[in-house]
């Protein structure tokens, strides 16, 4: 027994270590720092200065700041709808012993593959491009004028476009999930339905969505953490200066750590360590609530 | 398991003081900071072998090894080894990453000599990095043809390096470049412009002529937007007055009639339709793009966009250039504009400085400036250095500055409204807005 301790020990020190060193101690520096206002990221703690709360209350000031907090809830919401609904749809279609399951779901994977800058910058400046864009020209092709006629880019209508493009790459990752939780489900399950008659639908709701629901719910927390930590999509939408419809918490935390791209401006570290504290209570609060909504009552099978 | 438990805590106590040993180098680093000028010299004799110069240089670059900028640089350094056999330049192309790369690097006391970025960035971010250099400016270099540094290149770009930083100059200007309306002369002459319009009326009188013509007169995209309602309210009041209107954070400074004439101003232009009707879904370099294929007549941009364009239009465009006008009953003139430059900064740690300012005489002035200014069509620093054809207009212009705007005339000075600000002018210009409704949002 005591050797085993010994052992348990000498496995467990690297990755306690680095997991202390890597994670642990850069969260307790950026909480403590966000208490402080603090010009440079690389200033040593001496030249800090004492602020409290002051920097959440700047930050619960600021306009833009609260405008980065709404975006990111509307993304997490109408592209987690519309996301979610797809990849199960293509998941359940592609599950159900279609023809070249393999080829459909590499096509839908697709975009994952790319690089997010390069898809970034394909939408941004060909696809909702207003003079040849590829929404322009086969809305024309379609005799649907007025499609054809909206400018995606401009203010109005860029929340949405960034929300469409964004949300088109993330269906084959989601879809990918789904599919491993769909095929884990025994078959045995479905041949019974179908022999008592129960129709597609029904199988769906009945079998299907009841024993996914773990599934579901780390999909959840896997969105939840990717639409609260929303950014290079955002830069590739405004690259120079952030705009109020696609502004995130850290677009804004970038900007007031590294500074403006374009001027040169105060930067406030300090305050920056506060979107990150915000940011990270957001997410443990999201998976708290998704962990209560779907109890983990284990169903074997 | 108890065992266990005082095992990690001991771990945790370990991390905690290995993460203050850490941090100590730091804080030693900083306290040395105040001695800036104290040291500039004293380095001189050793790093002067007979003759020559003498050390390795480490320089950190804002360009790309492909750019323009980037190979004639590369190239003048090769040229400036070969004359001084004994000093040793090693380039380290950080492009425009350097913003974010450079600072931490000299905080953490790595060797670095030389770099480079905006004027106005390397003297307010990087100002208490940097050698004070104004006994180099008064010395006399291969390439200054016996006369000081300083009176050999252009004398406003110093004063304006004195400008952000009062007590000396602690950096090299290169590169100059004015924020102004680069426009196509062809489209001028075709519409019957004679002169490039002075003035607001004249300015509106032209985009009618240019319209009538078949052109569309004006265009923009998100990145410079902001640039055309920062301009026109620094004419009517000046750019103190515009980050003052920024900043405020009541409010009522929107209601001053500053503010109403310039939205009026501008909804008669998109009105009359002067505007490219994709101005409002614009993103860069779509506007830019368009006055490189002949389509729009004028673009409010920095001189640098005859380079940045050169691929699609080739040398032989018919640049020309013209201040923003004058509003009328507004404070400024012509004279006024955000004009600046590229800069060098020399380490004020460097061991080497003398081989340093050497080797930023040798790329500021003579053969090399020339090529840069060249190759990359923009403007020399040089005082007697020519200048590339497509920036004839704004040689003149460059000659007549005398008030320095800020970047955008101010309109960026606070972060937090800006987004507000561009976002609404684009609808306003876009003919989503009227006037009143702009103002509005403003005071949102």
């Amino acid at each position: 027994m005591k050797k085993n301790k010994v052992m348990m020990v000498t496995f467990l020190v690297p990755a306690i270590l680095s997991y202390l060193l890597v994670f642990l101690y850069p969260t307790m520096r950026t909480t403590f720092m966000s208490l402080f206002y603090v010009e440079n990221i690389t200033d040593s703690v001496l030249k800090w200065r004492w602020v409290g709360l002051g920097n959440f209350k700047t930050l619960a000031d600021s306009t833009l700041f609260m405008q980065a907090l709404k975006n990111i809830s509307l993304i997490w919401l109408w592209g987690g709808v519309g996301v979610f609904l797809l990849s199960m749809l293509f998941a359940v279609i592609l599950t159900s012993g279609v023809k070249g399951k393999s080829f459909y779901r590499s096509i839908i994977y697709l975009p994952n593959v790319v690089s997010a800058v390069a898809m970034g910058t394909m939408w941004m400046q060909y696809v909702y491009n207003p003079k040849f864009g590829l929404f322009k020209k086969v809305f024309e092709f379609l005799g649907l004028k007025k499609l054809a006629e909206v400018q995606w880019t401009a203010p109005e209508m860029l929340f949405a476009a960034l929300v469409i493009a964004y949300s088109f790459g993330m269906v084959g990752y989601f879809m990918l999930i789904f599919m491993a939780g769909i095929e884990r489900i025994p078959p045995d399950y479905y041949e019974a339905a179908t022999m008592e008659g129960a129709s597609v639908v029904k199988k769906f709701f009945s079998i299907t969505l009841p024993l996914l629901k773990d599934v579901i719910r780390t999909n959840i927390v896997l969105w939840s953490i990717s639409a609260v930590g929303f950014f290079i999509w955002s830069q590739i939408f405004s690259p120079l200066n952030p705009e109020p419809s696609t502004v995130t918490p850290m677009v804004y935390m970038y900007q007031l750590v590294f500074g403006n791209n374009m001027v040169v401006t105060d930067r406030n570290v300090g305050a920056g360590a506060a979107v990150g504290v915000i940011l990270t209570v957001i997410v443990v609060v999201l998976f708290a609530i998704t962990t209560i909504v779907f109890r983990d009552d284990k169903i074997e099978y | 398991m108890k065992k266990l438990k005082k095992l990690a805590a001991m771990l945790i106590a370990g991390s905690v003081l290995l993460a203050g040993c850490g941090t100590k180098p730091e804080g030693s680093s900083t306290s040395g900071e105040p001695e800036v000028a104290a040291e500039s010299n004293t380095a001189s004799e050793e790093t002067k072998s007979e003759g020559g110069l003498k050390g390795e240089l480490v320089y950190w670059s804002m360009w790309n090894q492909t750019e323009p900028q980037g190979m004639v640089i590369e190239e003048a350094i090769n040229d400036f080894m070969e004359k001084n056999p004994e000093v040793k330049v090693e380039i380290n192309w950080n492009g425009r990453e350097i913003r974010k790369t450079l600072q931490p690097a000299l905080d953490n006391g790595q060797t670095i000599d030389i770099w480079d970025e905006d004027l106005e960035r390397v003297l307010k971010n990087w100002g208490n990095y940097a050698l004070k250099l104004d006994d180099y400016l008064k010395k006399d270099y291969p390439t200054t043809n016996g006369k000081p540094y300083e009176e050999s290149v252009m004398g406003s770009l110093l004063e304006l390096a004195r400008y952000y930083k009062i007590d000396g100059v602690y950096a090299v200007p290169y590169q100059p470049f004015v924020f102004t309306f680069m426009y196509n002369k062809d489209h001028f002459a075709k519409a019957g412009i004679e002169a490039p319009p002075k003035t607001w009326d004249e300015f509106t009188a032209a985009c009618e002529k240019l319209k009538t013509a078949g052109f569309v007169p004006l265009t923009t995209d998100d990145a410079y937007v902001d640039t055309l309602i920062g301009y026109h309210l620094a004419r009517a009041k000046g750019y103190k007055w515009v980050e003052e209107l920024v900043k405020d954070k009541t409010n009522t400074l929107w209601d001053d009639p500053a503010v109403m004439e310039m939205a009026k101003s501008y909804e008669e232009l998109a009105a009359k339709g002067y505007f490219s009707p994709t101005v409002g879904a614009n993103k860069w370099p779509a506007g830019q793009q368009d006055v490189a294929n002949g389509t729009v007549s004028m673009y409010l941009n920095g001189t640098w966009l005859v380079n940045e364009i050169m691929g699609t239009t080739g040398p032989d465009f018919p640049w020309g250039t013209f201040a923003y006008p004058t509003v009328n009953g507004g404070t400024d003139d012509l004279t006024a504009a955000n004009y600046g430059a590229q800069a060098f900064q020399i380490n004020k740690d460097t061991k080497y400085p003398d081989a340093a300012f050497a080797l930023l005489a040798h790329l500021t002035t003579g053969e090399w400036d020339k090529t840069l200014a060249e190759k990359s069509f923009g403007v020399p620093v040089g005082s007697a250095t020519d200048w590339p054809v497509q920036l004839a207009e704004a040689k003149d212009l460059f000659g007549s500055l005398k008030t320095c705007y800020p970047w955008a005339a101010g309109i960026q000075a606070d972060t937090d409204k800006l987004p507000v600000i561009a976002s609404n002018f684009t609808k306003l210009i876009s003919g989503q807005l009227s006037a009143e409704a702009f103002v509005a949002e403003m005071k949102k």
